[in-house]
């Protein structure tokens, strides 16, 4: 696990994923060879890192690893350029988080103690409040 | 292409079985084959829907195990995999070995041994079939990707969460009859909306249980199978459909693509339509999955499959009564046994001696769906 997680952390750490040459297709995460086109140029390309929410749900008695959240939010954030992710959302109170929900990519630690014992970090996202800057 | 028929078949109950996994899947195989009044000696390939056995009894190559174990030594015996359309799988595998003439009979199961692990241990195993790279490594587990659905269904259609409880009401009716399902006690709209939150707006009701369980059918060239069974069942119609392996592959979670296209290919090759399906056995591992997969299989237009529930169009009487035997939500999930499990309940309605019995049945469905629709097989039956 530990040597894959580092093999694809930039997928995880920049939301790497790619863009078709020929036809401009985005994609998350990394494919290799177009699906629009079928072309097989594509270049690595960082996602955009604001979407809004598209739907959610609060999972109870969370898998292994992820306890500390009870309930955790996670949702399906469509991202500015329309490419769709699912993440975990950080730093937002549940009772705020609504559909259409403007969201930003944030870095945070995803997972403790993995199957080896190692602590994962990446992309979640946040409710984007106007007032409060969350993230820098 | 040969016409097959399904000439033998048993299930073992489904629940939480205090016996092996080779106990358990030798019941399912030998009841097959005795049903089928086969000898063993007669079988000659043997396929296994199975999901991941290596993790949840620390067998892998488990098929030539089972074969091995029930007198059919020497035999190809091979797994095939496909999260919780692994048993489908398996019967399109025999199926075809059949239908192609390479063999005359083959015995196909489907088998998963749950319970021995405990259950955050199943829950993470089961999601190892989702795109474990992206999502899976999220925390999102597949209660929460039906919940996703659910939320998505919701905001474009305006059910409410009263109109999806009343498929586990419905189907628990059903399942109370049904002496092989894990589940046998009818639940009200009441019981399902307060029971205990598992992925918001899903809770335990909403949600199929974690099970142990195997079923097992014996097929041949339908030309010779009343030569063996009384009361054989023809495999009309039969397809498998690779669809997305994540919620973020879709454009539109209302729906699922792989399940249109696995039904319009299976009722293209059987040349029926739906009005031609007498019963279905629908692949509900939750509330959600069985509007929408009513819906994605050509019964009702999209959006339409919660009102055609409330007015009882998917009971018995109904326009396509939808899981007699109780389904997924009823009968338990053991994952791989389930797709021959859904089979056996087909077999019996067509052969008049289902619990729930729909008068006169003579084409019945299957629908078998994988992960997050990844995989789906549909076959349908025929008297």
């Amino acid at each position: 696990m530990a040597v894959s997680y580092w093999r694809e952390r930039d997928r995880y750490y920049r939301i790497l994923g790619s863009k078709c040459q020929n036809c401009s297709a985005e994609f998350f995460p990394p494919l290799y060879r177009c699906r629009k086109c079928g072309s097989d140029k594509l270049s690595d390309h960082e996602m955009p890192q604001e979407g809004q929410i598209l739907a959610y749900t609060l999972l109870r008695d969370p898998m292994t690893g992820f306890e500390d959240h009870d309930p955790m939010p996670i949702a399906l954030i469509e991202l500015n350029n329309g490419v769709r992710i699912v993440a975990q959302l950080a730093d937002t109170p549940i009772d705020q988080i609504t559909v259409g929900s403007k969201v930003r990519a944030v870095f945070r630690r995803v997972r403790v103690n993995g199957p080896n014992g190692q602590i994962f970090y990446g992309y979640k996202f946040a409710i984007k409040n106007e007032k409060v800057n969350l993230t820098r | 292409m040969r016409s097959v028929s399904i000439i033998g078949i048993e299930m073992t109950n489904f629940g939480r079985l205090e016996k092996s996994f080779k106990e358990i899947a030798a019941e399912a195989c030998v009841g097959a084959m005795q049903d089928a009044q086969v000898p063993p000696k007669q079988i000659e390939e043997f396929v296994l829907g199975n999901f991941s056995s290596g993790t949840l009894v620390q067998q892998e190559t488990i098929a030539p195990a089972i074969s091995n174990s029930i007198g059919l030594p020497r035999i190809p015996a091979t797994k095939v995999e496909g999260a919780c359309a692994s048993g489908g799988i398996a019967l399109r595998y025999g199926y075809q070995m059949v239908a192609n003439g390479l063999r005359d009979f083959v015995l196909v199961a489907g088998l998963e041994k749950m319970t021995a692990v405990s259950t955050p241990k199943a829950t993470e195993t089961l999601i190892e079939a989702e795109d474990r790279e992206i999502e899976g490594r999220t925390g999102l587990t597949f209660p929460g990707f039906f919940a996703l659905v659910t939320n998505r269904y919701s905001q474009r259609f305006g059910t409410t969460r009263e109109e999806i409880a009343q498929v586990s009401v419905k189907n628990r009716r059903y399942g109370a009859k049904n002496p092989k399902a894990q589940f046998r006690k009818e639940v009200t709209i009441d019981d399902v909306i307060n029971s205990r939150l598992i992925a918001d707006p899903l809770r335990l009701l909403d949600c199929c249980a974690i099970s142990d369980g195997a079923a097992a059918a014996v097929l041949c060239p339908t030309e010779i199978a009343r030569k063996f069974s009384k009361e054989p069942v023809e495999v009309i119609g039969i397809s498998q459909v690779t669809g997305r392996g994540a919620a973020f592959e879709y454009e539109d979670l209302t729906g699922f693509d792989s399940t249109k296209l696995a039904a319009e290919q299976a009722m293209r090759m059987a040349r029926v339509s739906t009005k031609d399906i007498d019963v279905l056995e629908l692949h509900d591992c939750f509330t959600i999955a069985e509007i929408v997969a009513s819906e994605d299989l050509g019964f009702f237009t999209k959006g339409t499959g919660a009102k055609a529930l409330q007015e009882g169009q998917t009971e018995i009487g109904g326009k396509i009564p939808i899981n007699p035997s109780g389904g997924l939500l009823s009968k338990g999930h053991p994952i791989g046994a389930t797709g021959i499990g859904q089979v056996y309940e087909v077999v019996q309605q067509l052969r008049g001696s289902a619990e729930n019995q729909v008068s006169d049945a003579e084409i019945g469905m299957a629908h078998n769906f994988g992960a997050t629709g990844t995989v789906c097989v549909v076959s349908i039956l025929k008297r």
